[in-house]
């Protein structure tokens, strides 16, 4: 029986043994590597920008140059950035550090000359300002940096999907001024405006702020112009065009972008697309900061999710983003 | 007799192990069915398109005998795109499904069923909005 039980222990210490001289691989030491972040974690909606941080070290020789060539060219503001970050230890603070020059952007490519005083290793920031020619599209970039030993390295990433909806930020609404909202032109208007420009078949909404209605708690609102209960006291012309709007409001939708800070959720295309309004109203009342609504025009053109930002009672007021999506 | 013990004790655990086997009774939702008769709704709250409550705290009425529920929703409540909730004894159920999407304007009749699913009590929940 012992005998037994030692085979069994050296059968097992053999199969342990074994597991043990499993192959590793040892990296070789390179003489010029790199590796890229993506900074940027929401959508990329045309106007802003995406954040790449492109890290690249040398071996053999010094850094010398880098580049990076998007499949679609870049807005304005697209390029390297001059300036690598480092944390202050004594506050915490990130601190930049000039350790590139010559940041060019010529087309799809851009590049930047590593300065002198850091150039084994640097990590640059590069920005993509997403271009209109990008609505839709899918775009890549490929970085690349190159050592004084003639070495080259390059990093191609994964394919990003450009968003086909539009963003606008911080409209200010104001009670019985710029009150009338059109989706399709994105801004709002007075009503004098809507009256003389001919535009009450474009707006989609109107802006009102009354404390209470009827005794109760109403306060700020966005109200289709069919609306027969809430805006009465606004005496719109009979001629006007009233459109349906429906509005569906909410209060746990909290875009990183649209509020420009704080959380990373982000509405995207998909969910402009998936949104359904079936028997939305055509009004969304008691609203604050930090909540808001869809919205879809009245002959469904376009669907939208409107942020508010900001309320002000005293002002009568309402700041809001939008981002909007041309379904039809 | 000590074999014989042996004997009794494998065939307990045999009637045991069987026993254990036996599938309990679940209804076409694979909800269990027990043998509880109780049935009766207990809480209702109706949510709005932004999944708070649209009912004015304290008017909620609830009278298991005459089965209905009455309550009164905020001003301004958009009555066509609610969702009902409610709380029923224990291992009852509710036809149809609570929690999704309805239109509430007008009263809305939900039947509580038991959890031995013989006992059925049709509530008529009515939702008036201030005005």
């Amino acid at each position: 029986m012992n005998k037994n039980l030692t085979y069994l222990a050296v059968a097992v210490m053999s199969c342990l043994g074994l597991a043990a001289c499993e192959k590793t691989t040892v990296d070789v030491l390179q003489p010029l590597k790199n590796d890229l972040l993506k900074k940027t974690t929401g959508p990329a909606v045309i106007g802003t920008r995406v954040e790449f941080a492109y890290a690249i070290g040398a071996n053999d020789g010094t850094v010398q140059n880098v580049k990076a060539e998007a499949s679609i060219a870049g807005a304005t503001g697209t390029g390297f950035s001059g300036f690598s970050w480092y944390t202050d230890r004594a506050t915490g603070v990130d601190k930049p550090l000039q350790t590139a020059t010559d940041t060019v952007t010529n087309g799809v490519l851009s590049t930047a000359k590593i300065l002198d005083v850091s150039n084994k290793a640097v990590t640059l920031r590069y920005f993509y300002s997403v271009p209109e020619a990008a609505r839709g599209q899918v775009v890549s970039i490929k970085f690349s940096g190159t050592s004084s030993a003639g070495k080259e390295v390059t990093f191609t990433t994964p394919g990003y999907q450009v968003s086909k909806m539009d963003m606008v930020r911080s409209i200010v609404l104001e009670d019985a001024k710029k009150s009338y909202f059109s989706i399709a032109d994105m801004k709002a208007y007075t009503k004098e405006e809507v009256e003389q420009r001919n535009l009450s078949g474009k707006i989609d909404f109107v802006y009102i702020y009354r404390p209470t209605i009827s005794t109760y708690a109403f306060g700020h609102a966005m109200v289709s112009l069919a609306n027969k209960s809430y805006i009465t006291d606004l005496n719109l012309p009979a001629a006007w065009t009233k459109a349906a709007t429906k509005l569906d409001k909410r209060v746990d939708i909290r875009d990183a972008q649209l509020r420009g800070s704080g959380f990373d959720s982000y509405i995207d295309d998909i969910d402009l697309e998936k949104t359904t309004f079936t028997n939305a109203a055509d009004f969304a009342y008691g609203l604050a900061a930090d909540q808001g609504a869809f919205v879809t025009s009245a002959d469904g053109t376009y669907t939208a999710y409107i942020f508010v930002n900001a309320v002000n009672n005293t002002a009568k007021t309402m700041t809001v983003s939008m981002k909007r999506l041309k379904v039809k | 007799m000590k074999k014989g013990i042996i004997y009794i004790v494998f065939a307990i655990a045999g009637l045991l192990v069987f026993g254990g086997c036996t599938k309990e009774p679940v209804d076409d939702a694979g909800l269990l069915i027990t043998g509880r008769s109780q049935c009766y709704m207990s809480f209702f709250d109706l949510l709005g398109s932004d999944n708070r409550t649209v009912l004015v705290s304290g008017t909620t009425q609830i009278d298991t005998l005459a089965q209905t529920i009455t309550a009164v929703a905020k001003f301004g409540t958009n009555m066509t795109r609610v969702k009902p909730y409610s709380s029923v004894v224990t291992d009852a159920t509710v036809e149809p499904k609570m929690g999704v999407w309805v239109d509430f304007s007008q009263p809305m009749l939900y039947t509580v069923v038991s959890g031995n699913r013989k006992i059925r009590k049709q509530y008529t929940i009515t939702v008036t909005v201030q005005k």
